[in-house]
């Protein structure tokens, strides 16, 4: 005990003082306090940093992607009574309702009330599509027959440029004065989330690529979690330590770190050789990205498993608990945090992934919705990637909506993913 | 070298030169002993000695480390629980096993109590799960502390609690060997007396080895003693004469405390 207390006589005679009390060792604890301070200055400058990038990107995401979710419409009186239509049976499905309603006049009924109380020129500026919006809103509320109704229907996309200020100029002047009259304006449109990709940027919609995520995501999931888990799981606790399984935990490794191109090229090469006929299918997209993803869980799976301490492990044995009854009662249920974090990781990247998917072909033009697994599809990162490259302006602002739907697909699915993994924390 | 000692019935567990090597270290050097239900039989001895991993070795807790290796023969009920064959999951049901550092899994108080017997299909229904959990914890001497928390996580207990809480554990699947491995040395003096009192309840009804470093701890709990030095049994008597008339120089050395 006495070396400790008193200063050994290897640091020279006596001192007057004690060393801790010199001016020196006093200079030195300054030095020591600045450089924490320091330290801690830049930590929280790091930190104001992101979140001001994260801000930034957030605020141009939403100004932009605003205009995304609206679209230019005409506000039209029609008056249905003077329209000779009658409604088909309600038996009939959407499509055959719409094809009865279309061979009825409807288009032009629609295309001459406009021209009545906007005028010719205007008339001619109506989307294609515009009758469809009113067929549609007639079969839900067939009451309208009856009446006149003010409806908002959507413009060409000339027209949506001319308002914007751009496009043809001699659209411009219509475009400003039918806005002057407050017929023409941009409107919040809710049918972006429910439409479809479209040639006319008026016209497109999300749904489409957003149903060809969740489609593609399930499938990658469905793969990949208990694929991942399982081998983790077995490479924990039952493989052996030997050459083979040094290899195995290499190759895992590279394998998470290959470029997602490659798995792309791969899933081209046998899944599409073993289903020529599911190419851009989600099936196929899901498990080109399950091969992807599972590499990521299976190591976050193994240093989860790793760090369940032993001694549970231990108590479980040596209450006669089976190895597998270990593992699936005690293991797994304390390593599920760290692999639904892993498994975050690897589902975040598989549904930001572009380019595996454009190998194996989900880059067609889809125009509707995929109605199950094996029907041609497209995902939200791609159908970004394709408007983004569409000259007609109006894609512009749809590109920056279909980010913010991506951004918010992402949101959901990583909480959902948190709320499970804190359900299932314990502390031991 | 057996030590021959007055049982008056046959010995539960007997060990017949028992040597454990890790990987070539033997840790274990052919050592013999009998185990009897009527009393308490406690391991002391220097670190390192052997005596953990002697106690290991009776319900092969050794297995799940992959180097370690064990020799000669350890019967329990004259039936060797090393020969091929023998069921390992069987032999952890009746040799039970508590170990240095409280080790609850992070469940309820319920279900820590009831997963050895649920595994093991003891209980048929609720009702008998619940009385099974009831007496484990009486026996174990926590119900009167916990019967209204049952469903309180096991980690949140204080620490002698989490141990009596292992001990109710170990009793709800019915041994017939309680190993308890240095029980009380993670707990502080009060809550070391009523895991000792425990032990010493429980006497009789099942045969309980253990280790400990505390040499009061072995003269107050325990009818026999061994002491082990260096992997080796140098010697095993009445815990009466191994404290006050040791045959061996060693063993005087040690509980006079000139190394340890």
């Amino acid at each position: 005990m006495n070396e400790l207390s008193a200063p050994s006589p290897a640091f020279g005679e006596e001192p007057a003082i004690a060393l801790t009390r010199t001016p020196a060792f006093e200079a030195r604890l300054k030095r020591r306090y600045a450089a924490e301070k320091r330290f801690r200055f830049f930590g929280l400058a790091a930190i104001v940093f992101s979140l001001a990038v994260l801000l930034f990107l957030l605020v141009t995401m939403t100004m932009n992607g605003i205009g995304g979710f609206q679209r230019a419409t005409l506000t039209v009186p029609i008056r249905f009574s003077q329209a000779e239509i009658t409604l088909p049976p309600e038996t009939d499905s959407l499509g055959v309702a719409i094809r009865s309603l279309e061979d009825q006049g409807l288009p032009e009924f629609i295309e001459a009330e406009t021209a009545r109380s906007l005028g010719e020129e205007a008339s001619r500026q109506l989307s294609p599509d515009a009758w469809r919006v009113v067929a549609e809103q007639l079969i839900d509320e067939p009451s309208m027959l009856r009446r006149e109704v003010e409806l908002d229907l959507p413009t060409s996309k000339n027209l949506s440029a001319a308002l914007a200020g751009d496009g043809h100029a001699d659209l411009q002047p219509l475009a400003r004065s039918l806005a002057e009259q407050g017929v023409l304006a941009k409107r919040f449109d809710p049918g972006f989330l429910s439409r479809s990709d479209a040639t006319d940027s008026q016209l497109a919609g999300i749904w489409g690529a957003l149903k060809g995520s969740i489609l593609t995501m399930l499938v990658t999931l469905a793969l990949a979690f208990p694929i991942g888990v399982l081998a983790a799981l077995y490479l924990e606790e039952y493989a052996p330590r030997n050459r083979w399984t040094d290899l195995i935990e290499v190759s895992i490794n590279n394998l998470a770190a290959v470029p997602s191109i490659i798995f792309g090229l791969l899933g081209l090469a046998v899944f599409l050789w073993l289903f020529p006929n599911l190419r851009s299918a989600p099936l196929i997209g899901g498990m080109t990205l399950a091969l992807m993803t599972m590499p990521v869980i299976v190591i976050s799976g193994r240093n989860a498993v790793k760090a369940v301490p032993p001694s549970i492990r231990a108590g479980a044995m040596a209450l006669g608990a089976s190895p597998i009854q270990v593992v699936f009662h005690h293991v797994l249920p304390l390593a599920l945090p760290g692999i639904l974090t892993g498994t975050i990781i690897g589902m975040a990247r598989a549904l930001g992934e572009t380019a595996p998917l454009l190998m194996i072909g989900m880059r067609a033009f889809v125009a509707t919705p995929p109605d199950g697994f094996t029907d041609p599809a497209t995902v939200l990162p791609v159908q970004i990637f394709l408007w983004s490259d569409e000259i007609d302006r109006g894609f512009v602002e749809r590109t920056s909506a279909a980010i913010i739907v991506l951004l918010l697909f992402l949101l959901v699915m990583n909480g959902i993913a948190i709320y499970l993994r804190n359900r299932f924390e314990k502390t031991w | 070298m057996v030590t021959e000692l007055t049982p008056n019935t046959e010995p539960k567990m007997r060990a017949r030169d028992v040597s454990v090597f890790y990987g070539d270290k033997k840790a274990v050097d052919s050592v013999s002993i009998d185990i009897h239900t009527d009393y308490v039989t406690a391991f002391i001895g220097p670190s390192g000695c052997g005596k953990s991993t002697f106690l290991r070795s009776f319900n092969r807790m050794n297995d799940t480390i992959g180097a370690a290796r064990v020799e000669g023969c350890i019967e329990l009920d004259g039936e060797d629980i090393y020969k091929s064959g023998m069921d390992v999951v069987q032999l952890r049901a009746r040799v039970g096993m508590v170990f240095q550092k409280p080790n609850p899994f992070p469940k309820s108080i319920y279900e820590n109590i009831a997963y050895g017997p649920r595994i093991h299909g003891f209980a048929q229904g609720k009702a008998e799960l619940d009385e099974i959990v009831e007496r484990s914890l009486r026996r174990a001497g926590l119900w009167e502390e916990v019967k209204d928390r049952l469903s309180d996580s096991g980690t949140a207990l204080s620490g002698g609690q989490q141990q009596r809480l292992c001990i109710a554990r170990a009793i709800a699947v019915e041994p017939e060997v309680i190993l308890m491995d240095e029980p009380a040395s993670a707990l502080d003096p009060i809550a070391t007396a009523k895991i000792e009192e425990l032990i010493d309840e429980l006497r009789g009804r099942y045969a309980i080895i253990i280790v400990t470093h505390s040499m009061q701890q072995a003269a107050r709990v325990s009818q026999r003693t061994a002491f082990f030095h260096l992997g080796h049994l140098v010697e095993y008597g009445e815990t009466s004469q191994i404290f006050t008339t040791p045959r061996e120089q060693r063993t005087q050395d040690y509980i006079t405390g000139r190394y340890g």
